[in-house]
């Protein structure tokens, strides 16, 4: 009921608005990449907008309303290009290079020059995701087609979910932002992944290192923005279907995107579902300590899953405002391996066998809820935004109900339930009092309220309540020579709720009797936070080269079970206590990026340098509470240094040679554990690629075939109860191209991806089952199919 | 500008090189190891014990560096629900509600860090305790925070 209350609301407060605003002009030219020389006579084609360049090779593109637009570019004899630009206050002028005919498109300069030299300008360091990289590289979740990206791994756990990683650091540490608003979820817990849909995904925006100034708590390594699509052109309607089948887990996907617009209103709506099986690993039999688990068919047993997502969105846009309210739903349930859950080898009666699609004990159930509205409002030197959310993230983790210590059996195989709910408000102001300044002021708040349920306790209930203001300013110093330096405060408060045990445990008191006790596990507690952060930031452009240099300070607040847990977690066999002492996590970090893209080649080096006041860390002692080992939240001082460097070269015009490596070192410098490293510390890596455009053949256009190389050394820095992995070598292949099966459509685009060609058995050491000795995925053959339609 | 450019290459190839250069710290990075396979641990797989009875539980302990503590836990698998590591599978009677089982969770200490250790704890089986398929598992922790663990099918017997 208040879902539809909020979303009617919300509806309505798209109507209610209307301001003046300046609408924009486009300027740019276009040349042949070749030769540099204009292209005269090249169109430039939007929804109801066009030019055509004149012998300078300039054009110009009058009264067009600040968005997101698109713009295919053709010239005879060229490549045609599509880019995307962002019309706004004091817009860059475009520069178009096309490339002849015969060569191909470089990947690379597809993004629109004005929001390339816009990240180039700002020193916080970046990296962009378009959709060409997602559709390219789509993989089982969002996170692992993000992984090729140097420096973001993930943790995951199966074949279909996973969490992002950053330089190595994960969970609460990284922020992930859906339209403007952080999304809120059991961002703590290991063993279920990111609850987005990654399909209709245009535009992610990367930031590899501190970034509460802008994004408040959590974002102390990073952030993964998922911006808003790109606004539909006028009086359109366009839409795409996406089929995909893989042969590892027998995974059957269809996804399908629509999106119109009349004048003013549009919209867009997308389902997509998706099926799978129990994934496959090139073993037959798993080693987990002295248990040894033998598999049917190479199967995962227990790892099928399905998923079943849908979102919808309605826009108004106008000279005056833009605005739009989005609604999605994803659901999935997944199970999980039936062999071990968590630590605990578990036998069963269940025929898990029997089938591989079944999802039988142990299993999750995930829905994620969302409902958002962002209003933009431009007046002639300042540009308001404000972002509303509300979002709800009910999860249930189901197990066969077994005794553990005191626990007597339980009646249901309802382990756990999580109910989270959260409301966000975010104001913000882009002021531009002359040509040299940026102003950007706002507030952020945020409401959580999370309730438990279940026979298995590891969380208390709690609700959180946030609210922070910031401003900076990207100063000019010369055209390109930049300055940003900002300041932020927050505060917060977290009011954790009292929990005790469902059962009696037996205590033997001092006199010799015994007494059961329903014991406490969370106490009723109101905790009080603030923090002072900021960033101060330099980026200078010498012709080719980039330099970026960032100091920043970010933070993060406790977590209510980093603070008041106080249970055992028998299937990871330990009991978690909590800290109330504990403050605000702070980190300190010193990033530098140098990119240097020439025609032919370009290179970058991304190096960073942090400093952790006072990492939150689960620390397993050397003491025991009813024979499960103690482990207990504490603080350490963390150093750590690492950083990215990427090449790319193009060679014989066809072939397109691009290589990258991370790497990153973390070493608690105090507390319990001084000397080690952080848990799930990703190794050094190294991802080698290769793509090669063959000539166009019978109906297939624009063919390529991509060979990915990816070596990793081993893991050696490991901190208990972790175990070492050794390195491993794998390789990627797929084959790409676009059919031109539909006269006056776009083409059909189709992908045939070989994952782990040589069927190789390797272990990621930041995956969840590697504890338990489980390998990666084996060899996968999947073949997608994208069908767009609509004019 | 040019400087500074020198400056930060220098700077990202000593980062580098540290990261080489600083593993002499001696982290302790051993597991402690746990055995009941000897003539004198005790209880061996699919063992019975008749309740009433006061049983020594043996089992050798070791790590590179220094012990730290033990636990002892005992509870009941009438629902099939786990299985053992140790060699070979025990017969296990059918399935069964509980209605008095044993439950035994004792934790100790092992003082002086001492690196070699046989862990040997009296227990008496409660005479009104359910007779049936048992599960008996050690845990040893070292002073860093590693832990092993080790657990064995037994049987309580009338």
């Amino acid at each position: 009921m208040f879902h539809k209350i909020l979303s009617v609301v919300l509806f309505f407060s798209l109507i209610s608005i209307a301001i003046a605003q300046d609408s924009f002009q486009i300027k740019g030219f276009v040349i042949h990449a070749g030769t540099l020389q204009p292209a005269e006579g090249a169109n430039i084609v939007g929804k109801n907008l066009f030019a055509v360049t004149s012998a300078t090779g300039a054009f110009t593109i009058n009264n067009v309303v600040e968005g997101t637009y698109r713009f295919t570019i053709s010239h005879i004899g060229c490549e045609s290009k599509t880019i995307s630009v962002d019309v706004g206050p004091n817009m860059d002028e475009l520069k178009i290079f096309l490339n002849e005919s015969t060569t191909e498109l470089d990947e690379v300069q597809i993004e629109g020059k004005t929001k390339k030299r816009e990240a180039m300008e700002v020193p916080v360091v970046t990296h962009t995701v378009s959709k060409e990289f997602l559709d390219s590289n789509r993989e089982n979740s969002l996170m692992q087609t993000l992984k090729k990206i140097p420096g973001v791994s993930t943790i995951s756990i199966g074949s279909g979910q996973s969490k992002p990683v950053i330089r190595g650091l994960g969970f609460n540490r990284i922020a992930v932002v859906q339209n403007g608003i952080k999304h809120e979820a059991q961002q703590w817990g290991n063993d279920h992944g990111l609850e987005i849909d990654q399909y209709g995904i245009e535009n992610i925006q990367i930031i590899k290192g501190p970034a509460s100034l802008v994004y408040g708590s959590d974002a102390i390594a990073g952030v993964v923005d998922i911006q808003p699509n790109v606004i539909p052109f006028q009086n359109s309607f366009t839409g795409e279907v996406n089929v995909l089948g893989e042969s590892n887990n027998d995974l059957l996907g269809i996804s399908a995107g629509v999106q119109g617009r009349k004048e003013k209103w549009f919209y867009r709506a997308r389902l997509t579902y998706r099926d799978y099986g129990d994934y496959k690993v090139p073993t037959d039999q798993i080693n987990y300590e002295n248990y040894i688990f033998t598999l049917h068919e190479n199967n995962l047993r227990n790892t099928a899953g399905k998923e079943a997502n849908a979102s919808f969105s309605v826009g108004y846009v106008s000279d005056k405002m833009k605005s739009e309210t989005f609604f999605s739903s994803v659901n999935a349930k997944n199970g999980y391996f039936a062999n071990a859950h968590g630590l605990e080898a578990r036998a069963s009666s269940i025929d898990f066998d029997s089938s591989n699609r079944d999802i039988d004990l142990p299993y999750q159930t995930v829905n994620h809820f969302k409902v958002m509205n962002s209003i933009t409002l431009a007046f002639e030197n300042h540009t308001l935004k404000f972002d509303l959310g509300y979002q709800t993230n009910y999860r249930e983790e189901h197990t066969e109900p077994t005794p553990h210590g005191y626990m007597p059996k339980p009646s249901s195989t309802k382990e756990r339930v999580f109910h989270k709910n959260t409301f966000s408000l975010n104001a913000k102001d882009s002021f531009k009092p002359n040509d040299r300044h940026d102003l950007v002021a706002g507030i952020n708040t945020e409401f959580q309220d999370n309730k438990i349920d279940g026979w298995g306790f590891l969380i208390p209930e709690y609700n959180r309540f946030t609210i922070g203001a910031f401003a900076y300013d990207q100063y000019e110093i010369r055209s390109n020579f930049h300055l940003l330096a900002g300041i932020r405060y927050d505060y917060g408060r977290i009011r954790s709720k009292s929990y005790y045990d469902w059962f009696p445990s037996t205590i033997d008191n001092a006199n010799g009797s015994i007494s059961y006790v329903y014991l406490q596990r969370a106490q009723d507690k109101t905790l009080d936070f603030d923090n002072v952060s900021g960033s101060v930031g330099l980026s200078y452009i010498n012709k080719n080269t980039t330099y970026k240099i960032n100091v920043g300070k970010s933070f993060r607040m406790p977590l209510a079970n980093e603070l008041a847990s106080d249970g055992v977690f028998y299937s990871m066999y330990r009991y978690e206590r909590g800290n109330l002492d504990l403050d605000p996590e702070e980190s300190y970090q010193l990033d530098i990026d140098i990119d240097h893209t020439a025609e032919l080649f370009s290179v970058g080096v991304s190096p960073f340098l942090n400093f952790f006041e006072n990492y939150i860390y689960l620390n397993p002692t050397s003491e025991y509470n009813e024979t499960q080992q103690i482990y207990e939240y504490t603080q350490a001082k963390v150093f750590r240094f690492g950083g990215e460097l990427r090449a790319s070269t193009t060679v014989l015009k066809k072939l397109k040679l691009d290589a990258s490596a991370e790497y990153v070192f973390a070493r608690q410098t105090s507390g319990p554990k001084k000397d080690f490293t952080l848990p799930f510390s990703p190794p050094l890596s190294g991802l080698f690629s290769a793509n090669y455009q063959f000539k166009d053949f019978l109906f297939f256009n624009k063919p390529q075939l991509i060979a990915d190389y990816r070596i990793t050394a081993a893991q050696n820095e490991i901190v208990p109860p972790e175990k070492t992995t050794e390195g491993y070598h794998v390789v990627n292949m797929s084959f790409m191209t676009e059919m031109n099966v539909f006269k006056n459509s776009s083409p059909v685009q189709m992908r045939i991806k070989l994952n782990n060609v040589f069927n190789t058995k390797y272990f990621d050491h930041t995956s969840f089952y590697r504890l338990i000795e489980v390998p990666e995925p084996g060899r996968n053959i999947s073949i997608s199919v994208t069908v767009p339609f609509g004019k | 500008m040019k400087f500074k450019t020198k400056y930060f290459y220098f700077l990202f190839i000593m980062l580098l090189a540290s990261c080489s250069s600083d593993d002499g710290i001696d982290k302790d990075e051993e597991k402690p190891t746990i055995n009941i396979n000897y003539d004198g641990g005790f209880p061996h797989g699919c063992e019975e014990l008749v309740r009433g009875e006061t049983y020594e539980f043996r089992a050798m302990v070791t790590d590179n560096q220094a012990l730290a503590s033990y636990g002892i836990d005992i509870h009941h698998n009438f629902d099939h629900h786990t299985h053992d590591d140790q060699v070979g599978e025990c017969d296990l009677e059918p399935k069964k509600e509980a209605v008095n089982p044993l439950i035994f969770m004792e934790n100790y200490a092992i003082e002086d860090g001492l690196t070699s250790y046989e862990i040997n704890i009296r227990i008496t089986l409660p005479i009104d305790a359910d007779t049936g398929d048992y599960h008996c598992s050690f845990s040893i922790t070292d002073a860093t925070g590693w832990q092993s663990r080790t657990s064995v099918d037994i049987k309580i017997v009338e």
